[in-house]
């Protein structure tokens, strides 16, 4: 197998790796900004110069030289070159700012000039924490500059679209964002306008920056010049924390990161995963955390009035059993967890109920064949899989209407804005709701109120549009103490190195509400129905070990990328 | 570009600019269409035709007014933000209306020397304007520029993207306004080199009626 030598380590490579990736893969630490794995390489930066040398060859035998002692030749290059865009071949030998002065000063002497007219203000700066520019300009960059003169202004806090801002005279011409609406997204929205000192990316006069991707350029952008018109301002990156998981805007299953502050939720970036949304998030992903922070129910409530939770199950319980089972209709939810759908599934099971029913969430036309999906709830996959069906709204609008059915029992649902309930309807039948927010409709009515977790206070699975099965965790506190949920928590930085008295995890703005693995088999339990688990990991063992359609989703296999579950066809 | 206290200042351009041109105008002819059509096949993908046709643009319409921009790309078919990107990046390209003639007066390190400086002033007290802007008549454009690559003939200037005028004088400066406003332009000249001259046996050039012989340069007045 060919080799390569850096930094004096022997390295065996495969095909026709770039030199950046390839260090960046074998844990070589390189700084650039230029480079994305996903883009066409500018080698614009000029930041990742590395010294390359290559075995020197006999020009008329073809034949590789060696010295006295028998090792062979390096004929270096006369220049540094670029890492990102120089292929690996056999017999290179790499020098990296580790073991080579140059290429040390060369990268040194290069952030010098790209902050020339980069303003010195990252405390400030929204970027300040996560900037590449300000990690390697600390790392690997001068004390002091030899630039001392007024630097070039540019302009400011410019809106570039409706999700995104500008601030020009933060940016260093990278292109990245250039290169991803004309690579990636295929927008073409944006371009580099101007030259020399005077240049900065622009919409051309006319347009705007509003494609339904935009918001990915805020992450790849390695400095402070492209921000998030959401979220700029609203908290520090080191005042959060950071909990991998999906989101929950479409049936994709984006694998994301939730930002959390003070138990509330203030962004969702991208996290990579190749399976399924590579390194990007839609906007309509990004901007849709809003419903977890605000309008979540006080506690759980009987008849619209306050009441214990232990109370609320018992009168859940009372009413599931002052009907005969097969005047229950049960609505799983493509919004909530395999787990719960499955509890759901076991508990109508137990009682002699005719299987829950799901709502499906469709709005045709707005998918495309990327990150979004016409199917706008995340989990119709996982109740499909589980043998639910979809429910048929006017049909079971009148077998209500008609007093076929006595008790709606509804987990992580609004029946009323699905048509299937009618508010006329709610005086004759009894609901019991596992609500998210106070905006439910079928709340008014409703005469058991079990408040329900939503995506970012639980732990559970989604599986989604292509079948791949995946872990969420939880990103930020429920009130109440659940062991399962806190072993799950994500950490912030002052949760792993600061004192007990700066810990991220404090009592405000937490919400009284439960996992659908919690509340269920409380209600089960007051039924005298067997669903003794000990946490959703077990749930999903079972399902995983029961369910055809589920086979190998345990969570130890679906870990932080999932699984890709097969087929629904060839399962069963 | 404003000078401030504050070092160089960069402008936001007009994002939301006003129509210089009716639709039935903004408009390529058949004639024109045929040759921006010929200017992509030439390269291998359309992106090579873009700087050919905003030329053709430019000559047609006088400057490069973002809608004028926007028809360019569409005809060539590249996407706008890419057409919009290479002609704010070339000064060449007019991105607002001048006048019928562009002085573009060199003043980069050798005219500055030779009294660039000199020539562009005593231009702007001439026409009555600053750089950067036009005469009331319509006529004239002053602009300071960057290297030219005539640094043999300093100082000097260029004629709307055209003919240069070599070893500029206050008479030549007078007499160039002059033949502009009757409607002459200059005419191609270039310098012969010294050897032309002297060590290879008289000017060899086959062009000799367009070239003005190499003399050594003045010294800017300032200088002195």
């Amino acid at each position: 197998m060919p080799k390569v030598r850096i930094d004096n380590e022997t390295y065996e490579f495969e095909g026709r790796p770039k030199l950046l990736q390839f260090c960046l893969d074998i844990g070589v630490e390189l700084p650039h900004f230029c480079y994305h794995p996903s883009m066409s390489v500018p080698a614009n930066c000029r930041q990742c110069l590395v010294r390359v040398g290559t075995p020197a060859r006999d020009r008329g035998t073809g034949e590789m030289q060696v010295d006295e002692a028998g090792n062979p030749v390096i004929q270096y290059f006369p220049k540094l070159q670029t890492s990102c865009s120089l292929e690996i071949t056999d017999g290179m030998v790499v020098e990296t700012h580790r073991s080579s002065e140059e290429v040390a000063g060369a990268q040194k002497d290069n952030l010098e000039f790209l902050l020339i007219n980069h303003p010195l203000d990252c405390p400030i700066c929204d970027q300040a924490g996560h900037c590449p520019l300000q990690i390697q300009a600390y790392k690997y960059g001068p004390e002091g500059s030899r630039f001392e003169f007024d630097k070039v202004h540019k302009p400011k806090h410019i809106r570039l679209g409706p999700r995104v801002v500008l601030d020009g005279e933060r940016c260093i011409n990278c292109t990245r964002c250039t290169r991803y609406t004309s690579e990636v997204s295929g927008s073409h929205q944006l371009t580099i306008i101007e030259r020399g000192v005077r240049n900065y990316p622009m919409t051309p006069p006319g347009t705007e920056f509003d494609e339904p991707y935009s918001m990915n350029v805020i992450d790849i952008c390695p400095v402070g010049a492209l921000t998030s018109a959401d979220f700029r301002f609203k908290a520090r990156i080191w005042e959060m924390s950071k909990t991998p998981s999906i989101t929950v805007a479409n049936a994709k299953g984006s694998n994301c990161y939730y930002w959390v502050k003070d138990n509330l939720v203030m962004k969702v970036t991208p996290r990579q995963n190749m399976d399924v949304n590579e390194y990007w998030l839609a906007d309509e992903d990004r901007l849709d955390y809003e419903r977890f922070n605000k309008d979540r129910p006080a506690g759980p409530m009987i008849n619209g009035s306050a009441a214990g939770w232990d109370a609320a199950y018992g009168e859940a319980a009372r009413l599931l059993s002052s009907v005969d089972p097969s005047e229950v209709l049960f609505i799983g939810s493509p919004f909530a967890t395999v787990e719960d759908n499955y509890l759901l599934t076991k508990l109508a099971d137990s009682l002699g109920s005719p299987a829950p029913q799901y709502i499906r969430h469709v709005e045709i036309g707005k998918g495309d064949d990327w990150l979004i999906t016409d199917e706008k709830a995340p989990n119709h996959q996982g109740c499909e899989r589980l043998g639910m069906s979809e429910i048929d709204a006017e049909i079971a609008a009148a077998r209500i209407q008609t007093g076929e059915i006595k008790l709606v029992y509804v987990l992580e649902e609004d029946p009323v804005v699905a048509g299937v309930l009618s508010a006329s309807d709610m005086d004759a039948v009894k609901v019991i709701l596992h609500p998210y927010n106070v905006t439910n409709e079928t709340l008014h009515g409703a005469n058991v109120v079990l408040p329900a977790a939503t995506i970012v206070e639980t732990v559970g699975t989604f599986v989604n549009i292509d079948g791949h099965a995946q872990r969420v965790r939880p990103a930020k506190a429920i009130r109440g103490v659940n062991r399962t949920l806190v072993m799950e928590m994500g950490e912030s930085r002052a949760d792993r190195h600061g004192t007990p008295f700066d810990r991220w995890h404090n009592e405000t703005n937490l919400v009284d509400c439960q996992p659908g693995w919690v509340s269920l088999p409380e209600v089960a339990e007051r039924l005298d129905i067997e669903m003794a688990y000990k946490g959703p990991r077990q749930v999903m063992e079972e399902v995983a070990g029961t369910v055809d359609a589920f086979q190998g989703a345990t969570y130890e296999a679906m870990g932080l990328e999932g699984v890709r579950l097969m087929e629904i066809g060839a399962a069963v | 570009m404003a000078e401030s206290g504050h070092g160089k200042v960069v402008k936001l351009p007009d994002r939301d600019p006003k129509p210089a041109f009716s639709k039935e105008d903004l408009v390529f002819a058949s004639e024109e269409k045929k040759r921006i059509a010929g200017f992509v096949e030439e390269y291998e993908k359309p992106d090579g035709a873009i700087m050919k046709a905003l030329w053709l643009a430019q000559e047609k319409f006088g400057f490069l007014h973002p809608d004028v921009i926007q028809l360019v790309a569409d005809e060539v078919g590249i996407p706008y933000a890419q057409a919009y990107g290479v002609a704010t990046f070339y000064t060449q390209y007019y991105k607002n209306k001048t006048g019928k003639y562009v002085l573009d007066v060199c003043t980069c390190f050798s005219c500055q020397v030779c009294g660039g400086y000199d020539i562009l002033h005593y231009l702007e007290e001439k026409l009555e304007i600053h750089k950067g802007e036009t005469t009331d008549d319509g006529l004239f454009t002053i602009q300071e520029v960057e290297c030219l690559g005539a640094c043999g003939s300093a100082p000097m200037l260029q004629v709307t993207n055209g003919p240069y005028v070599h070893h500029l004088t206050r008479e030549k400066v007078d007499a160039l306004v002059d033949a502009l406003q009757n409607g002459q332009m200059p005419s191609f000249t270039s310098i012969t080199l010294p050897q032309d001259e002297d060590e290879m046996g008289g000017n060899r050039r086959t062009d000799v009626d367009k070239t003005e012989a190499y003399r050594t340069p003045p010294v800017a007045e300032t200088v002195e």
